[in-house]
Formats: C-alpha cells, sequence, structure tokens
C-alpha cells in the first residue's frame, strides 16, 4: 500500500467516514445547506439552527467519500456551539490548513491535521473542502446580518 | 497483420510511463505511434486548408480528407462516403441529428424513445428537444442485470413515435444490446432509429449495410484515434432532408447579400474549416484496427472480462453492476462501505488507471441506487496479468479500509 495514501487516510479519516458525528437527517431545522460536488456526485446536506446567536443541532446526512464525509464529520463536530463569527473563522483555518503549505494552527487540533495531507492529491482536494466550502458561503452571507 | 503480443510497444504512452495499468479504455483509448505521427506529420509537412486552396500542398490535403471519409465508409461497410459527416464527437452528431431531423418534424405529443441506460450524450438532447415542443421522452426499462426489455419496447412503438435512440454497448454496464433486433422492430413500424456505437466502433465489426440502421454516431478518440473528431452516419435518404444548424464557410455554393444557396450533403453540414487533422488521425486509427484481427481481439477481451469478473466475486461484499448475458470488456463494481472514489485514487497510487464515478449515466445510477462505481475497460494492449495485480489491490484496498 502506498505510504503518502495511508497519510492522507490516516486513522482519523476512517474513524469519522465509520463512525461519522451527529450524522442524521433533520428537515425540521431552519437550515439547510446542501454541499454538492457535480464533478462525483458527492452530496451532503447540513441541518442546524440559530440559538442565541450560536449554531446549535449542526448534523449532516447525505454520501460520498470517506474524505468528504470525515471532513464533513469534522466540521459537524466543530462548529456545534460556534457562532457566526467564530465558525468562519475556523472554517478559514480549515481551508488554509487543506489547501496551504502553512503549518498547522495548534488551536485546530490534530484532528484537522488528517486533511492537510489532501494538497499532495489535487485530485481530491474538493472532497476536503467540499461542506467548509459551502458553510463559508453562508456565513459569509449571513455575518454582517 | 498486427499480433496482440507486443502489441503495448506500439503505444508510446506506455513507454513514458512503464508501470501505467490502463484500464479506462471507456472513457479514452491510447494512440498507437501510427496514428500520433500521422497528425505530425501532417503539420510538419501538409498543413493547408481544405477545399479552399488550388496549389498543390492544399488539393493533397483535401483529397487526404475526403479519402478517410471513403476508409471509414469502407470500414462500416456503408453504401456511400457521402453518407459520412465528420463532426467533433458522439455528442456532437447526436445533437445533429436531433436538431436538424428530428426538431424541425417533431410535435407536441409526438414520443421520442431511448433507453434506460444511455449516456447523457444521447439523452439530453432528445430531452430538450421534447421539451421544446411538449413531446415525450420515453424510456426502454432494463432489469437489475443490466438487460433491456424489448418486450416492453415492442409495446412503446405506436404511431406517436417518431425517433429511437439507442446505445450499442452501455459505457457503465457493458451490457451489449441486440440492436439487430432492435433496428427490425423499428423499422416494422417505420420508425427511425440512431444506434450510438461510441464504445462498440473499436471492436466490434460494424456493418451498416447489413444493420440497416439509420444513424450511426461515434468518436474517433475512443477508437485509438484524437480527440474532437467524430463522425455521423445517416442514410442518404435522411440527410439529404435535413437542414444544416451551423451556417458558415465551406458549405455554400453561392451566397448574396439576399440568399444562399448551399453544398451538398455531407459538406453542407461541415460548416468551417474542420477538424483536419483529427481526421487524418482518424484515417491512420482506421488503418491501424484494419491491421488487427478482430476475432482474436474479441476473444481476448473476453477473456479478460471473464477473468476479472470471476475473481473480483471471490471478494467478500464486492457487487458487479452489469451482468448482461451479453457483455463488452466493461466491468462495473461497488464495495461495501468504500466509496469508488477512495479506491480509485488508492489504484492510481498504484498508476492503475480506472473511472470511479457516475460515468454520466446518472440515471443508472439511480436504477441501481448507487452514487458511483468504479469501472474497469479493457483494450487491446491489456496485458493478463494486470488483471491479478488488479484484484491483489482491491484486496488490499479492502483490508485497509477495514
Amino acid at each position: 500500500m502506498n505510504e503518502r495514501l495511508k497519510g492522507l487516510y490516516k486513522t482519523i479519516i476512517l474513524e469519522h467516514n465509520k463512525e461519522p458525528f451527529f450524522f442524521e437527517k433533520n428537515e425540521k431545522a431552519t437550515y439547510g445547506l446542501k454541499a454538492y460536488n457535480q464533478i462525483c456526485g458527492d452530496r451532503f446536506e447540513l441541518y442546524f439552527d440559530v440559538k442565541n446567536g450560536l449554531i446549535s443541532d449542526l448534523t449532516f446526512h447525505g454520501f460520498g467519500c470517506a474524505i468528504s464525509k470525515a471532513s464533513t464529520s469534522v466540521l459537524v463536530k466543530n462548529l456545534r456551539g460556534k457562532d457566526f463569527m467564530e465558525a468562519l473563522l475556523f472554517c478559514r483555518s480549515f481551508l488554509s490548513v487543506a489547501k496551504n503549505d502553512e503549518g498547522l494552527d495548534e488551536k485546530l487540533g490534530e484532528e484537522l491535521e488528517a486533511f492537510s495531507a489532501a494538497k499532495e492529491f489535487p485530485g481530491r482536494l474538493k472532497c476536503a473542502t467540499l461542506a467548509w466550502d459551502e458553510m463559508i458561503i453562508f456565513l459569509e452571507k449571513n455575518i454582517t446580518k | 497483420m498486427i499480433e496482440l503480443k507486443n502489441i503495448k510497444s506500439h503505444f508510446p504512452i506506455f513507454s513514458c510511463h512503464s508501470d501505467l495499468v490502463y484500464l479506462d479504455n471507456a472513457a479514452t483509448t491510447q494512440k498507437p505511434q501510427s496514428v500520433i505521427e500521422a497528425i505530425s506529420n501532417f503539420y510538419k509537412k501538409e498543413n493547408t486548408n481544405i477545399h479552399r486552396g488550388i496549389y498543390p500542398l492544399a488539393v493533397s490535403t483535401s483529397q487526404k480528407y475526403e479519402a478517410v471519409r471513403v476508409k471509414i465508409a469502407q470500414f462500416l461497410n456503408a453504401n456511400d462516403p457521402e453518407e459520412i459527416v465528420y463532426t467533433s464527437g458522439t455528442t456532437a452528431s447526436v445533437n445533429l441529428v436531433v436538431h436538424s431531423f428530428l426538431r424541425p418534424q417533431l410535435k407536441m405529443d409526438d414520443e421520442v424513445i431511448i433507453s434506460a441506460m444511455e449516456h447523457h450524450a444521447n439523452l439530453i438532447p432528445w430531452q430538450m428537444a421534447c421539451k421544446d415542443v411538449g413531446a415525450h421522452l420515453r424510456v426502454i426499462p432494463m432489469n437489475r442485470l443490466g438487460e433491456l426489455d424489448l418486450k416492453e419496447f415492442g409495446e412503446m412503438l405506436t404511431t406517436k413515435v417518431k425517433m429511437i435512440a439507442v446505445t450499442h454497448i452501455s459505457n457503465s454496464l457493458g451490457s451489449i444490446n441486440p440492436i439487430e433486433e432492435m433496428i427490425d422492430m423499428a423499422h416494422q413500424k417505420g420508425i427511425p432509429i440512431l444506434v450510438d456505437g461510441a464504445q462498440s466502433v473499436a471492436h466490434y465489426p460494424i456493418d451498416l449495410q447489413g444493420l440497416d440502421v439509420d444513424f450511426f454516431t461515434f468518436s474517433g478518440h475512443k477508437l485509438f484515434g484524437p480527440t474532437g473528431i467524430g463522425v455521423l452516419y445517416g442514410k442518404k435518404q435522411y440527410l439529404d432532408k435535413m437542414q444544416p444548424i451551423q451556417f458558415g464557410g465551406g458549405m455554400i455554393k453561392n451566397v448574396t447579400f439576399e440568399k444562399s444557396i448551399f453544398s451538398e450533403v455531407p459538406q453542407l453540414f461541415e460548416a468551417g474549416t474542420t477538424n483536419i487533422s483529427g481526421v487524418i488521425g482518424l484515417g491512420a486509427a482506421i488503418d491501424y484496427v484494419n491491421e488487427l484481427n478482430r476475432d482474436e481481439v474479441l476473444g481476448f477481451l473476453k477473456r479478460m472480462e471473464n477473468n476479472l469478473t470471476s475473481k473480483l466475486l471471490e471478494v467478500d461484499g464486492l457487487r458487479i453492476i452489469g451482468q448482461a448475458k451479453k457483455k463488452s470488456a466493461i466491468v462495473s463494481f461497488s464495495m461495501e462501505s468504500i466509496h469508488p472514489h477512495d479506491i480509485a485514487t488508492f489504484l492510481g497510487a498504484e498508476n492503475i488507471a480506472v473511472r470511479a464515478g457516475h460515468h454520466c449515466t446518472q440515471p443508472v445510477m439511480d436504477f441501481f441506487q448507487l452514487p458511483a462505481t468504479t469501472r474497469v475497460s479493457f483494450s487491446i494492449y491489456n496485458q493478463e496479468e494486470e488483471v491479478d495485480f488488479f484484484v491483489k489491490k482491491i484486496k488490499e484496498i479492502k483490508q485497509f479500509f477495514g
């Protein structure tokens, strides 16, 4: 097996893929963001409410590869309870980990480090950032309101 | 005659990537040295436009361009080279038939029939034409093995049906459809039928007159030729009635500000400077295929497909998608809880090229309730040992994902 790839799929990705956090549909949620990759067909939906300015009851559902599923699971786990500004900054940090060679921001923790290997596989980068890109679009639009 | 043994050496890509295991031939085939040289030599030694210049080089290019048309007609056993229209590929060929043949006669509540396993290129153009006029797109159903229901097809053939379009070989399932029978059934009701030969033309001998098919489409790049060149075959009686959908140079007899008089078929459909080097390359590709023993090729591909299928079926949790009785060398599969893109990424790291995705056949994926599959498709330069290597890697991936 290829060692670089094993690096990308570190235990963290495999674990999140097998047992994702808060993997459930919630049609009653106030917000339902669709993250869809038309090139490969990966499709996730993020459900959440906003209580006292904080993202609450964030869950997700859908299907995709191990990387996109794990990365969405990590998003859900980390954005729960954050306000829009905190969430946006967190999402941007994640993207810079996934896309750039910059060292890991210690605040983000080792869970995100797994995705830093995605940049070695340009074909798979979108898998790692799919849900995050959608979330950023939403947050940027709503943050000033 | 070219023997399959040592054939790999004819394809320079394998000298550049000695350990490449290329199993994505349904997407595009590799190009032999002779095709690459024909294109390169054209630009180095012969580059001129066609049908315009009267100096020797241009005359020679025009002659070669038309000679390929004759070659294609012979290759497919068409009645007349004028029935061969150059296009940019299968997609453009289908679109030309839709817009130039069907659309002008299609009315509200008419019907167009396609099959449940069409590539998007042989689905969306018909769908859009139907939508434009309020006609209905009908779909020949298939069973869980990926075989079309001919009984149902027979019942669909009413007087409302204005056109049928069906693929010869499914690009995502590998099913070989009984087009001979389907063409007969269509003609008994006087309905014109188009066959999409994109996946069949490289390996299966096509006899257009024997088939009596009305339209046939293919792309050069799946036939060891270059991209950007393809063919629409149409019976002369239909082509003669069709209006061009693109207008410009190269397709006119006389032009004034008041009125233009167009050329004859097939130039009528080839406005503008066409893909001349593509035509030259396609000609070289057909020369190459003509040197193959096609019975030997089909026997070899069948062995490869059987061998891979039986070995994959031994892998726990692996499901072959598409198990039609008559199948080409395309094997699609899914693995429990491992997404095709993860599989393809791991295979890619081992220099194994496969396709993972919906293969431009989303309705087929919906039918099997899958977001995507992993697809292996063989061609003449594949090696028997590549099957074993592939299966070994699949087993390793399964173990890694646990």
